[in-house]
């Protein structure tokens, strides 16, 4: 069996799903964080897979932007997610409730 | 080189920001307020110097990625003057952002920079750069004011939806490239008649969800709200402003230049989305007590009509959009320039603790009192006209689509209903009921300094102008329009 560009899609929907339902089902901030880096990482893989099946290089090169903006976005993330376990000394999705109507 | 000179206004901004990191070093503590003045009269001078730029014809730089045509042109001078609003609101309250004012005036440049880039950009690596750009900025200026827990908690939530969003998109660009084989507008708009349209359709689908975020409409409107009445009250004007147009500007890049035909059959989409929105933010705007949170479900609203020019597809719907983005400049920046004046922290924002505004300060009360009637949509002010002529723009589209009927009925509605929660923010101030007399202490005048006047008058000014002679601002508007082949 040869593995097509359709095999790394179906790896690549089932990633971003992943993804997607741990943000919605989990409680803590921290893995919600994680589950959203699964969703991009679904999508760089989608872009190499079409990359090297469609012989476009612009795809790998759109990577390489996703993973340095990931980064950052991780490094402001994770201070934010750090400051608000200082603050309330929790990282549950529940606690953050203080504003209502 | 002459790449250098289309994003010549960038570069400028980036080194004023970058000026200000600098002068920070060499500024004693007690002196620092003074450079978010020396900031904001740099973006005053580009906003001046934008009216320089001639562009006789659209120009492309750096392969294609990015475009200077009229169009970003005026998305760029509304980006900078909303500038130039928020850095001036930000030096009046430096003293109650004790993690390092300079700082936040920087950040806030490097979102503009992010703004200007998202209007001119023309490649999908350069939306999504653009968008992160002003995506990470704005995490760190909502959870500014990182001892109060309000500002934290709205910067997590910002965070967490905004990479739901971010994502989203990056999957969207990655399915557009799989199935139109280029990230290019250009070639996209030439290749989009051929190939597997599902894949594309998913794709741009996708990126039309990640946008919505930056509209604050549905299906990702939960988190202006909360963001609102916790974030430090600049950042949400900034928000209101500056995050959302570039949103729209993006909207119009992809749906009318790179996917001009997938766009076009997707009208049902934008009316659905903009009945959502509307109805949304003004039922939930009613019970509100708290004026932050009100501006966010108003923005939510507002955010409704702007789909709703969006979704016409004709040039009158897109310059009524672009002029009721100006008009919602003045009178949104009038509303928080007053907010952060009278309402230091997010509880004393509060709709009641604004009784007897008029005797403190006659100038504050009828400043916001004229952008709630503006953002009522009532005449002559600007916010009137801005939706006279989306519902005028809906209306036309009529006879070829009658849906469109109904939807200009509903924003009618809207209007209707949202006057009724904006005339309470004004009876609060001026006619208070006995309970909320007791709330306001201390009804002692507030002072306030030349400036705060003169740019509380200027948004008045612009408010009226925009509203009783609309045919400059209109024309500027049309003419960006005519950049689109429409």
């Amino acid at each position: 069996m040869t593995v097509g560009l359709g095999h790394y899609l179906t790896v690549s929907v089932v990633l971003f799903c992943l993804g997607l339902l741990g943000v919605i089902a989990r409680r803590n901030v921290v893995i919600v964080y994680m589950a959203l880096e699964l969703m991009l990482n679904a999508a760089n893989l989608a872009l190499v897979a079409f990359s090297r099946f469609n012989r476009n290089l612009e795809g790998q090169v759109m990577v390489f932007f996703i993973i340095t903006v990931a980064a950052a976005e991780v490094a402001v993330g994770l201070a934010l997610i750090v400051a608000l376990y200082r603050k309330r000394q929790t990282a549950h999705v529940e606690d953050l409730a203080s504003m209502r109507l | 080189m002459s790449d250098l000179t289309a994003i010549g206004l960038e570069l400028a901004v980036v080194v004023t920001a970058l000026s200000v990191l600098v002068l920070d070093l060499w500024t004693p503590p007690e002196q620092k307020r003074a450079l978010g003045y020396v900031a904001a009269i740099a973006v005053g001078v580009i906003f001046v110097a934008s009216f320089a730029v001639l562009i006789p014809e659209p120009r492309m730089a750096f392969g294609g990625m990015f475009r200077l045509d009229e169009l970003s042109l005026y998305f760029k001078r509304f980006f900078l003057l909303t500038a130039l609003v928020v850095l001036l609101m930000s030096t009046e309250i430096a003293d109650r952002i004790e993690a390092g004012f300079p700082e936040y005036c920087a950040l806030q440049l490097f979102a503009l920079t992010g703004m200007m880039l998202a209007a001119s950009a023309y490649h999908f690596a350069m939306v999504f750069v653009a968008l992160e750009l002003i995506a990470v900025t704005f995490y760190i200026l909502t959870s500014y004011q990182r001892r109060r827990l309000a500002s934290l908690e709205a910067g997590v939530k910002y965070l967490v939806l905004g990479a739901v969003a971010s994502s989203f998109l990056v999957y969207g660009i990655a399915l557009v490239f799989g199935a139109g084989g280029t990230l290019d507008f250009a070639r996209l708009a030439n290749s989009s008649n051929t190939g597997s349209h599902r894949v594309l359709e998913l794709g741009l689908l996708l990126v039309f969800l990640g946008l919505t975020f930056k509209l604050a409409s549905v299906p990702f409107q939960f988190w202006a709200p909360d963001v609102y009445q916790g974030a430090p009250t600049p950042t949400v004007a900034f928000l209101a402003l500056g995050s959302k147009a570039a949103g729209v500007a993006l909207l119009i890049r992809v749906f009318y230049e790179a996917a001009p035909a997938i766009g076009r059959g997707w009208h049902g989409l934008f009316a659905g989305v903009s009945a959502a929105t509307m109805l949304y933010g003004v039922l939930c705007a009613i019970p509100q007590r708290n004026l932050k949170r009100l501006l966010g479900y108003s923005s939510i609203a507002n955010g409704g009509f702007v789909f709703l020019g969006l979704s016409t597809f004709s040039a009158p719907g897109l310059s009524a959009v672009l002029y009721f983005l100006a008009a919602y400049l003045f009178t949104l920046g009038a509303a928080f320039f007053v907010l952060c004046l009278v309402a230091p922290t997010a509880e004393t924002a509060d709709i009641p603790a604004l009784a007897g505004l008029h005797r403190r300060s006659p100038l504050l009360a009828a400043a916001l009192a004229l952008s709630m009637v503006s953002l009522a949509g009532i005449p002559p002010l600007a916010g009137f006209f801005g939706k006279f002529l989306l519902i005028k723009a809906a209306l036309e589209r009529g006879p070829s689509w009658p849906a469109m009927y109904a939807l200009a009925g509903l924003a009618l509605l809207a209007v209707v209903i949202s006057i009724y929660y904006y005339f309470g923010v004004i009876r609060a101030m001026y006619w208070p009921g006995e309970r909320e007399r007791g709330i306001v202490r201390d009804p002692e005048p507030i002072v306030l300094s030349g400036l705060t006047r003169a740019v509380l008058w200027f948004c008045i000014i612009g408010m009226l102008w925009l509203g009783i002679a609309p045919d400059k601002v209109l024309n500027l508007a049309e003419h960006a329009v005519r950049a689109l082949a429409l």
